[in-house]
């Protein structure tokens, strides 16, 4: 048993590894750039207040260093391409570089480009202004392209605007003339043989995913892109009413579907078990969103005559947070009525069919004929000596209800405008807010993890036969 | 005599049929056709099937068949034809509207409205009983319209057909990649997976070498082949790569294994991993899952739904499959075909999994009623469905917006029950007709 509990737990962590894994995975590859808020490339300083404001923001958000520990990449990628922290330029040189394999003359470029960049703020105003504001906004196009075609057309465009004005020639004589040899030597002196020798990089353990995985392990899951609070917070405010309802609903299909499962299984054959079999099959088949919206259409709203308006209308209630407390408890409990009911019918009908199964499993068995031929009540025999031993998959069942109920609140927050975890998440998606988004996955992951782990521990410990050697 | 010999004949046929009503399937077969819910289900699904086969014929706003101008059309089969490459749409059918012809002669489906027609008399949530402005009564919304003046009926004829592609691939692909997992799983066990040392290590490298050469050292050419629109030549070019790659290695590995320091064999505890993998993909909260890799994905289609859908959902059937599977191996037969000297690709193919594969039918019917759930659950968030596509889910949210109108939240709901049902009972039919106890 002991043995057998070190060893699940064991099997734990590699398990929620790869989660993480994957977590961090899908959150690289989702688009945009958070970081990017800053547009203004007016003035020298301007420039440069930008950068300082995207290296805040990148490090803020954690997407500044190497990925991972070890990257499997080719000879031509250089290991310092994480330094380029701006999103869009570093994946624009790595375009390059998986096209052409040289970085020493594409780092050429960049640094000519760059190098223009900060002379043209150098040029006195009264030289060929328009000329200067040409050239700037197509040098600023540069480091985010990386198609032959395009680039050329931008660079025929800064040489048109520079042999405009003559005067220019004093400034950016050397400048441009680099610019357009870097250029090509990146075209003439392409190497792309290096792109088919494999390396690694080895990046130590400063890296994003080491920082992500190890400050979630403390309770820092990041900044939210939006509002820029910790998610932390955020997820604080939108997990207390999600667990709220949770339990209640868990309570609330435990209370009902154990008496209704035993029951019906004590009259099996008789009338009122088929109804309830025919009719739990029914209740579990609904689609709990379509009966939600079934409830909100008809019994919020007075459209259908007044005595269909029973319930609230979605949300919880408007009453000012200074209103006395059971005034504001009896107007949130009011709204919670459909929602808790909507979440925990599907698991009433699940748990009673399990009772029921099970029930009728332990009554076939010999020790109930025993207790019964002992000359035991019949309400004894079921509470006390059937009950009992027919409860051991239900306790197991309350791993695989919490996830459901937290994947089930999703849709019913956001029918019934319940400020959850669902409605947080759907939010987040639609925002592309990705920190909370992978941070509920994570979570949530972690609590069906916990779960199935404890039900395997209650597993073994109800049933001494399950070890991992033999299955 | 010829008497006689027909009687004779007559035994044999009676013989032979009892023969055949013994063997497996026609017991099973049998057992869930006594289940009436069952096997009406199965009825109900043939019809479902049929709307979304046919659900073009159904509903539909062009003619099955016209005459104008003594010329005759068939311009529903005729709009195939186009989609496939094979012909081009007359000039006349897309410069004016379909209900704007003047047809000699014409059979109209029997709904005359495409998902996608708006009649633009009967905007703005037209109820079933109310005020339609229709020409006849042959035009009638029975299930009434939606904002834009869109039949609800059609649009449901048209997310049968969604619900089906869903329900049906998804599964297919989980199928797929649960009966590779778990006969592997189930067939090796934790000991029965042996390769010589040289034949592994060559194999992980070549896996390593086969990523990088297919798919790191191509991100240039991936990159152009998107904008040309030849990413699929590209991939299957990847995948030739990739094979050729490790195809080398064990080519390699077979002639290495000569010197016996490499011939050694490991043992690979192929159960372990699969049922690790199995533990981690169901310890992802899949609906998360789904709405997070959904939204990554730019241009999300049915497709890429289904894909997801399948990729999380195979781990029930690799578990059925595995546990069967650890039963069938030890019986007789299989220790008969290994005495044989049959390799054990053939006895997992053609021995094996043709006897563990009845509970699996169970697992994909519970299949595709929850992919179908999960499908209408996403549209109806608004989530993972392109623009012009329409889904019961869809149908249903947009009941939301406008309470007034019962009829998107009572009928695409109840498409839904009633498919999901549908497959539940069948699920539950089969599972009592496998049940070997009640033999």
């Amino acid at each position: 048993m002991f043995k057998y509990t070190v060893k699940r737990i064991l099997y734990f962590f590699p398990t929620l590894i790869a989660i993480s894994f994957l977590a961090f995975g899908l959150s690289k590859c989702t688009p945009g750039d958070p970081a990017n808020r800053c547009e203004d490339s007016s003035s020298l300083a301007a420039i440069n207040n930008c950068e300082v404001e995207y290296q805040r923001w990148a490090k803020l958000f954690g997407l500044t260093g190497p990925t991972f520990y070890f990257e499997l990449t080719s000879k031509a990628y250089p290991d310092t391409l994480y330094k380029i922290i701006q999103k869009d330029q570093r994946e624009n040189w790595q375009a390059l570089i998986s096209h052409y394999g040289n970085w020493e003359q594409i780092s050429n470029y960049k640094n000519a480009i760059q190098e223009t960049q900060l002379k043209l703020f150098e040029i006195p105003d009264s030289i060929g202004k328009s000329d200067v504001k040409k050239i700037k906004k197509e040098l600023n196009f540069l480091p985010i392209l990386s198609k032959d075609k395009v680039i050329t057309s931008r660079l025929n465009k800064i040489l048109q605007a520079y042999n405009n004005t003559p005067t220019l020639r004093d400034y950016l004589d050397k400048e441009i003339s680099n610019l357009e040899t870097s250029y090509q030597n990146i075209k003439e002196k392409a190497k792309p043989s290096q792109l088919y020798i494999p390396t690694i990089h080895w990046y130590g353990f400063d890296n994003q995913y080491h920082n992500w995985v190890t400050n979630f392990m403390i309770g820092d899951f990041g900044t939210s892109y939006k509002t820029s609070r910790p998610v932390a917070s955020e997820i604080r405010d939108a997990i207390f009413w999600t667990f709220a309802m949770m339990m209640l609903s868990i309570f609330v299909a435990y209370f009902a579907a154990i008496p209704l499962g035993v029951f019906s299984a004590k009259n099996k054959g008789l009338r009122f078990d088929k109804i309830t079999t025919v009719g739990l099959f029914m209740l579990y088949s609904l689609p709990s969103f379509w009966i939600a919206t079934m409830l909100v259409v008809f019994f919020t709203t007075p459209e259908y005559g007044a005595w269909t308006d029973i319930f609230p209308s979605i949300g919880l209630g408007d009453l000012p947070s200074d209103a006395p407390f059971w005034n504001r408890f009896w107007e949130t409990a009011s709204h919670l009525i459909l929602p808790v009911f909507c979440i925990s019918y599907n698991s009433l009908a699940f748990i009673s069919r399990q009772m029921r199964g099970g029930m009728i499993e332990v009554i076939q068995q010999d020790y109930i004929r025993t207790a019964k031929a002992k000359g035991l009540g019949k309400s004894q025999v079921i509470w006390k000596h059937a009950f009992r031993n027919s409860l051991f998959p239900i306790i197991t069942l309350f791993a695989n209800v919490f996830p459901a109920a937290l994947a089930g609140s999703v849709v019913i927050e956001v029918i019934f405008n319940i400020p959850g975890m669902g409605k947080l998440t759907l939010a987040s998606i639609l925002e592309q807010n990705y920190p909370v988004v992978f941070a509920i996955l994570m979570l949530a992951a972690v609590m069906t993890m916990v779960g199935m782990l404890v039900a395997d521990i209650l597993y073994a410990m109800t049933d001494p036969r399950i070890s991992f050697d033999k299955k | 005599m010829i008497f006689g010999k027909n009687k004779e004949g007559k035994a044999l046929d009676i013989l032979g049929k009892q023969e055949r009503d013994q063997s497996y399937w026609a017991r099973v077969k049998r057992r869930y056709l006594k289940n009436r819910l069952a096997k009406w289900s199965l009825r109900v699904l043939i019809v479902i099937f049929l709307i979304a086969l046919f659900s073009d014929f159904i509903a539909n706003e062009k003619p099955l068949y016209c005459q104008i101008e003594g010329k005759t059309y068939f311009p529903v089969l005729k709009e195939y034809a186009v989609d496939l490459g094979w012909a081009k749409r007359e000039a006349k059918f897309y410069q004016t509207p379909w209900q704007d012809h003047d047809y000699e002669k014409v059979i109209m489906p029997l709904i005359p409205y495409s998902h996608y027609t708006q009649d633009t008399k009967n905007i703005h949530f037209v109820s079933p009983f109310g005020d339609q402005d229709v020409p006849s009564k042959r035009y009638w919304h029975w299930l009434g319209t939606d904002q834009f003046g869109r039949d609800v009926l059609a649009g449901m004829i048209r997310g049968t057909r969604v619900a089906m592609l869903i329900g049906v691939l998804s599964m297919f692909i989980a199928t797929l990649i649960g009966l590779f997992l778990g006969s592997l799983a189930g067939f090796f066990g934790d000991t029965r997976f042996r390769v010589s040392r040289i034949r592994f290590w060559l194999n992980l490298i070549g896996i390593i070498l086969g990523y990088f050469y297919a798919i790191q050292s191509r991100s240039y050419t991936f990159n152009v082949a998107n904008e040309n629109g030849t990413f699929g030549t590209e991939v299957l070019k990847s995948l030739f790569i990739f094979f050729v790659i490790i195809l080398l290695c064990n080519f390699l590995s077979k002639a290495f294994e000569r010197i016996s320091f490499f011939a050694k064999k490991i043992t690979i505890p192929l159960d372990l991993i699969i049922m690790r993998l199995i533990e981690i993909v169901n310890a992802i909260p899949a609906l998360f899952l789904l709405l997070a890799a959904v939204t990554i994905l730019e241009k999300p289609s049915i497709i890429s739904v289904m894909v997801i859908i399948g990729l999380l959902r195979w781990t029930t059937i690799a578990r059925f499959i595995r546990s069967e599977l650890l039963r069938v191996r030890s019986l007789e037969f299989i220790e008969a075909a290994n005495a044989m000297g049959y390799s054990d690709w053939r006895i997992i193919i053609r021995h094996a999994i043709p006897n563990a594969i009845a509970p699996v039918l169970i697992t994909i019917a519970f299949g595709v009623a929850s992919a179908i759930l999960i499908e209408a659950f996403l549209s109806f968030l608004g989530i993972g469905l392109k623009n012009d596509e329409i889904t019961w889910g869809l149908l249903l949210s947009f009941a939301r917006e406008s309470t007034m109108s019962w009829w998107l939240a009572i009928f695409p709901g109840l498409a839904i029950f009633v498919t999901v049902t549908i497959f539940n009972l069948i699920g539950d039919g089969l599972t009592e007709a496998l049940d070997s106890k009640l033999q």
